[in-house]
Formats: structure tokens, C-alpha cells, sequence
């Protein structure tokens, strides 16, 4: 006998693990990136975190009793996030460490998949702050990994005065984290999401835009405060824009709320980075605007048809 | 709005067929929005092709005729493709064609005579609703602008198209009809942009002076989907937007579509009640998708016995309408109904994806035509908070199904929010 089911009888072909496959394909050029700048450290951290992720997320589900869901990727995305931002130089358990946590307590904990308020690599990178905040404040400079802890662009900016070359910026031969140090690979990777229709552009759009004006405004008054393709270029800005900002899960639904979000984003980052004791506030940006998306969700409801 | 593959060919280029010497027909009394038609024959009755089986019932409510010469054997239950089962006058035909002349004397015909004249043809809404015609033509507010309706956006479907090319001339007399009864100032013609070969006819017609219609224009919008439905095509046409629970009038509009037209120039110049209509019979599991000619009540069954449907495999899934808003079936049993566009044979089921958590992508808020936010209707429906729908106004849902199509989760949206409005309305 026919089946029988509700309308509609044709759906699109992107599901969820094909979203999550799609943006692995997006980090990919920063992976490789990360690859050629720190060899086999970012080999062994990427493999880390990736295998930690997936095994807890497959022991939790068998604890949960839920049916294991390892093949809607989502676990993969967040282990290869979080490797990609930590110091390459981080001790292997604290990753470990890192990677567990992010999926239990950023993912699990809420309930799984789809319910969880914060980015769970950025939980696992908060947590990682709190719990080893020396190793994560170690940078090494690429192609040179045995040699001791250089500051990254920021830091030296901050703490030194000392401003990085753009281009350095822009392809990647600066200390920093893992997979955010080349801004052209993670351009790269960013548009084909955002192509793909994958990520929106309106959340990371907003967020690099208010970034770039706030930039501007205090480099102005000061140049010591770095310009704005410095601001757009160093540091986490860019991943943290293009793959932590656009995660559906944590982020708002309605598209005036991505707006809000990324501007709320770029103003926390800014502030931390002028005047925080941190040099880098991607992280808490962003983790701060997941605490307000239901909020945000709640006041930019569109506007009804016909009204 | 949506893009969605269009799958109309082969059966959008092909010429239509007919198909009318059914043996046996069946007429359900509720073919139309509204109170369903009362018989007015017995059981045993001889009626001839076009005579009046069943009259309209109340306000809103359409009449039926006979679509063949033949003898009503029985007044019973019988499937329907909304309601599962419903009443039904069920005929069996002799073959004996009638022929219809066309009438000279149409300009005579005063506003009143021409509003009868459709109202006791029973003509109501081709493009799926099945809204009684003459109810539209009745209009509490001034119409500045008719709308003629040939944006068929659901895939597969083909009838609209079809019939513009290959009926145009007679799709204007009967728009000619409507626009003499409620005189508006404009009259637009909206067609998507897939129909080439309508939009080359359209301006054939227009450069050759042919159109007697005011201020007459051509709208091409781009293919997308739900670009047919009512409040959009005004909205892609005029830049109005009708408000919530409102009606096109109430911002000066009349849509009709370009079926609906048809059958106004046949009960107006042949004289000929709504008793057959192209229907597209598509999908993977026949082995010739094709538009056919059929009388109302026509089963699918039938088709199949004269081979004017053959498959290829036993389909999995039979729809009524098209494959976006419309309803899966159990048999080949179902009749033709006036307001049925097309039936759909798929070989397998390509929308039975388990449904997996909802990672809040926002694909249906991004795609929702009416602006509304489905995963939270989902959500409540889940927790059975019915009480919170109307906070999200559930009832401005049209389920055009934009949001399960593009669900990466799989969630049948569809069914949570029929089912929210169900407990939303019997608070």
C-alpha cells in the first residue's frame, strides 16, 4: 500500500551532517594552514581533540541511552574548533581535557545537540583558561615550534607597543592560536560556508563591521590603539567570526538578531581588547552574546505579514 | 521565498490529452470550500451531460452537474481526498458526447445575468482552494486591480502553463467576463518566468491588439515557490500586502487564476457547467507524465484500466495535488475533484528522513513566507503548550511547507503545526 505522510513530500537534500561536513570543508584551509606553520604539533592537537570529542560524544550518548548520533559530525566540529583555537603548544592532557569538557559540559549538560546556549568549543577553551591559564597564554611562532614563547600581534600590541606587518597578519606568519593565525585561509574557508548558504552572512558581516568602526574611531584618537585591518586581522576575530558567531545552535534565529548579536560581539571584544586585562576577548565576546541570544531572540520577533 | 527544483518536464512541454468516456464516475458533494452541495436527484434518475445534480447550500457553497449523459445508480460514502470519506453521488455513464456551440449574443449579457450564469456553473477556484467563484465576484469593497493568476509554483504541476498556451485566447474572454462584472482599474497578468512559451503568447497577443482588458498588464516574477499563493502574488505584483486574517479585497485586489478563468468563458460562451479540467499526472513511477483532459469524479483507477496512465512501478507514494501542500493517498480509488491540479506517482518516498533534534539553523524562519518563526511552533506543539501558538501567530500559517522542505533536521513542520492549529481552535 502507498505511504501515507504529511505535506510536503519533497524535501531539500541538506540535512544536518551535510551542514557539519560543510563547514569541516570550511576550516579545512586554515587546518592546512595550521599544518605547514606548526608540523606535527598541529597534526598530533587536531587529532587530539577530534578523537577526544568524538569518543566522549559517543560514551555520552550510550550513558544518555540515546541512539549514537556521532554521524551528524557535530562532535568532529567541535574537537577540530577547539584544536583550532589553542596555543599549538598546549600539553596534551590539558586538550584532552578541554575537548571532554567541551562536549560534556557544553553540549551534553543542556541536553544535546540543538539545546545547548554556549559554543561548546568556546566552553572548552573558557574552561581550559581557567583551569591552565599559563599554557594558554604561551604562543610560539610558526615554522620555528622548538624555539621559546613569542607574544602574538596582540599581546605585542598591548603589553609592548609593537606593531605586526599587515601581510604577516594576513597570511598567518604570526604567533597565535592554532588555526586563527592566517586571516587568508579563514577568508577562504568563511566565504565557502557563507556561499553555500551554510552560515548567514548578517552575524559576521555586523560583528567584523562594528569591529572595523570601532577600530577606526580609536585609532583616530590614538594610533598606539592599532588600525582597523590590524583589528580585523590579528588574533581570534575572524574564526571567531566566521565559524564561532555563525554556529545556528547558540546564536539568534531571526535575522534582525544576528545583527544585534554581532554588534553586541564586536563591542565586547573591543572593550576587552582596549582595556581588558586579557589581550584577546573573541572568546568572551561571543560566549557573552550565546548568554543574551534567547533574549535577543524574544525582542526581534519579524515583523508579520500584512502588518 | 524558495527555490525549489522545478521537475515539470517532461510533462510541462507536451500537449495535453483528453480522456473523456469514464464508465463510471464519482462526485462527492464536497468538492469546494464551504457547506457542501444538496443532491437534487435519486437514486435511478437518467440525467443528461451539464444538468444539475446538486445545488449550492447556503452563503458559501457551490453547485454540481452531471459531467456525462448517464443513470445515478447510488447516493453513498466514498473516498475523498481531504476528507477521507464523504458523501457522493456516484453515476454511470453512457457515452453519448455533447457538443457545445459557441455562443454570438455574450455582450448583451448584463452584470447580473453574467454573475448567475457562473454562479449556476458551479465554477469555484482552479488553483487549489476551490473557493466558490461567484462569492469573489461579489466584492463588499471596490477592486482596483484583477489579478490573473498563472504562477503555478508547486513542482511537477503543469496545468496553468498548459493551458496558456494552448487555450489563451479563451483564458482572456473568460478574465474579459470578470473584469465586465467588477470593473477594476488595472488587470495584471502574473506568470513565472519558467513559463516561456505563455509569456512569448501573452505578448503576441498584446502587440497584436488582441487583449480587451484596461490598463492590461504582464507580470513575469521570478519561479519561486509559494510565488502563487494569494497574499504573495500580491504582494510580488502590487507591493501590497493583505493583512492577517484578511482578504485580497480588503487591499483592492481580486486574484483569479487562469483555470477559473477558463471555466468562466465555457459557461459563459458554451454555455457548459465546471464538469471536466486539465489535470497533471506526474512522477518517476509512470512511464508517460502527462496533462489530461477529465471529467470530474473521474477515478484514478479508471485512468490506469484505459491505459491512459500506465507505470512503470508500483508508485510508493500517490498525491493529490502538488508534491508541496498536498496529500499523500492510500488507493487509486480517489475521484477527480474540480479543485484537483494534479496527481503525483513517486517510485519511492524521497521525504521519510528520520527526524533528528532541531539545531536551530533558522532555514524555516529565513524561508517563511509569512514571516513567522516555525520551530517555535514546533517546540510548544512538543510541550503541548497550545495556549503560547497564538503568541506566535500560528494562525497567519498558510502550510505552503517552505519550512519542512528546507528542515536540515527533518522535522515534519507541516504536521506540528496542523496539529497546533487543531488544539489552538478548539480552545
Amino acid at each position: 500500500m502507498p505511504i501515507i505522510s504529511e505535506s510536503p513530500h519533497l524535501k531539500s537534500r541538506v540535512k544536518t551532517p551535510y551542514v557539519m561536513k560543510q563547514v569541516i570543508i570550511g576550516l579545512l584551509p586554515a587546518v592546512i594552514a595550521s599544518v605547514i606553520f606548526f608540523k606535527y604539533w598541529a597534526v598530533f592537537l587536531i587529532l587530539n581533540c577530534c578523537l577526544t570529542a568524538v569518543i566522549t560524544e559517543s560514551i555520552i550518548c550510550k550513558i544518555r541511552r540515546q541512539p549514537l548520533v556521532l554521524n551528524d559530525y557535530s562532535a568532529l566540529v567541535t574537537g577540530l574548533l577547539l584544536a583550532l583555537i589553542l596555543p599549538p603548544s598546549i600539553s596534551w592532557y590539558a586538550a584532552t581535557l578541554g575537548s571532554v569538557f567541551a562536549v560534556i559540559a557544553g553540549k551534553h549538560l543542556f541536553g544535546g545537540i540543538g539545546s545547548n546556549i554556549f559554543n561548546p568549543a568556546l566552553i572548552g577553551r573558557a574552561f581550559l583558561m581557567a583551569a591552565y591559564p599559563k599554557m594558554l597564554t604561551v604562543y610560539v611562532k610558526p615554522f620555528d615550534i622548538d624555539a621559546i614563547s613569542s607574544a602574538t600581534p596582540l599581546a605585542l600590541r598591548k603589553f609592548s607597543h609593537v606593531m605586526t606587518p599587515l601581510n604577516d597578519l594576513f597570511l598567518g606568519n604570526v604567533a597565535g592560536s592554532l588555526g586563527e593565525t592566517s586571516a587568508f585561509c579563514l577568508i577562504i574557508g568563511g566565504a565557502y560556508i557563507i556561499i553555500r548558504k551554510i552560515a548567514d552572512w548578517r552575524t559576521p558581516v555586523s560583528l567584523l563591521f562594528t569591529t572595523a568602526i570601532i577600530a577606526f574611531i580609536f585609532h583616530r584618537i590614538n594610533p598606539t590603539n592599532g588600525s582597523v585591518l590590524f583589528h580585523l586581522l590579528s588574533g581570534g576575530l575572524l574564526i571567531g567570526a566566521l565559524f564561532m558567531a555563525t554556529d545556528p545552535v547558540t546564536t539568534p534565529i531571526t535575522k534582525r538578531g544576528r545583527y544585534i548579536f554581532g554588534i553586541g560581539s564586536a563591542i565586547v571584544i573591543m572593550v576587552i581588547r582596549y582595556w581588558g586585562g586579557l589581550q584577546e576577548g573573541v572568546m568572551y565576546g561571543i560566549l557573552f552574546m550565546n548568554a543574551f541570544t534567547p533574549l535577543i531572540n524574544r525582542y526581534t520577533k519579524p515583523k508579520r505579514f500584512g502588518t | 521565498m524558495l527555490r525549489i527544483e522545478e521537475r515539470k518536464q517532461p510533462q510541462h512541454n507536451k500537449a495535453s490529452e483528453k480522456f473523456l468516456s469514464p464508465k463510471k464516475l464519482y462526485l462527492p458533494l464536497s468538492q469546494h470550500t464551504g457547506k457542501p452541495s444538496k443532491p437534487c436527484v435519486k437514486i435511478g434518475d437518467v440525467v443528461e451531460e451539464g444538468q444539475l445534480i446538486a445545488e449550492g447550500d447556503g452563503l458559501i457553497s457551490s453547485c454540481l452537474h452531471a459531467p456525462s449523459k448517464g443513470k445515478i445508480s447510488s447516493i453513498d460514502t466514498y473516498y475523498h481526498p481531504n476528507l477521507k470519506r464523504a458523501p457522493c453521488i456516484i453515476l454511470e455513464c453512457s457515452q453519448e458526447p455533447k457538443n457545445y456551440l459557441e455562443s454570438k449574443s455574450v455582450d448583451a449579457l448584463s452584470k447580473e445575468k453574467l454573475k448567475d450564469i457562473i454562479k449556476n456553473a458551479g465554477i469555484v477556484g482552479l488553483g487549489g482552494a476551490a473557493f466558490p467563484t461567484y462569492v469573489k465576484l461579489n466584492p463588499p469593497k471596490k477592486i482596483d486591480t484583477l489579478i490573473i493568476n498563472g504562477c503555478e509554483c508547486e513542482p511537477y504541476l503543469s496545468t496553468d502553463y498548459r493551458l496558456m498556451v494552448e487555450n489563451l485566447h479563451h483564458i482572456l474572454k473568460g478574465a474579459e467576463i470578470i473584469s465586465r462584472i467588477i470593473e477594476p482599474k488595472n488587470v495584471i497578468f502574473a506568470v513565472e518566468e519558467n513559463s516561456r512559451e505563455a509569456i512569448k503568447k501573452i505578448n503576441q497577443f498584446k502587440s497584436l491588439k488582441r487583449i480587451n482588458l484596461a490598463n492590461f498588464k504582464l507580470t513575469v516574477l521570478k519561479s519561486s515557490y509559494p510565488q502563487g499563493g494569494e497574499k504573495q502574488l500580491i504582494h510580488s505584483t502590487v507591493g501590497r500586502c493583505v493583512p492577517p486574517k484578511g482578504l485580497p479585497l480588503d487591499v483592492g485586489c481580486l486574484v483569479h487564476n487562469v483555470g477559473t478563468c477558463f471555466a468562466i468563458y465555457e459557461a459563459v460562451y458554451l454555455n457548459k457547467p465546471l464538469i471536466h479540467r486539465l489535470v497533471s499526472f506526474c512522477g518517476d513511477a509512470l512511464i508517460s507524465p502527462k496533462n489530461v483532459w477529465v471529467k470530474i469524479g473521474t477515478t484514478l483507477k479508471e485512468l490506469f484500466e484505459n491505459n491512459v496512465l500506465q507505470s512503470k512501478v508500483a508508485p510508493q507514494k500517490i498525491i493529490c495535488g502538488g508534491p508541496m501542500m498536498g496529500v499523500a493517498l492510500d488507493s487509486l480509488a480517489y475521484p477527480i475533484l474540480k479543485g484537483t491540479g494534479g496527481f503525483l506517482f513517486l517510485s519511492e518516498d524521497v521525504a521519510a528522513d528520520e527526524e533528528s533534534p532541531c539545531i536551530r539553523c533558522a532555514r524555516c524562519v529565513d524561508n517563511c513566507p509569512m514571516n513567522l518563526l516555525p520551530l517555535e511552533f514546533v517546540k510548544l506543539a512538543k510541550k503541548e503548550e497550545f495556549d503560547k501558538l497564538d503568541i506566535f501567530n500560528i494562525v497567519d500559517c498558510i502550510e505552503c511547507g517552505s519550512c519542512a522542505y528546507t528542515c536540515p533536521a527533518s522535522i515534519a513542520l507541516v504536521h506540528y503545526i496542523k496539529v497546533g492549529k487543531k488544539y489552538a481552535n478548539n480552545k
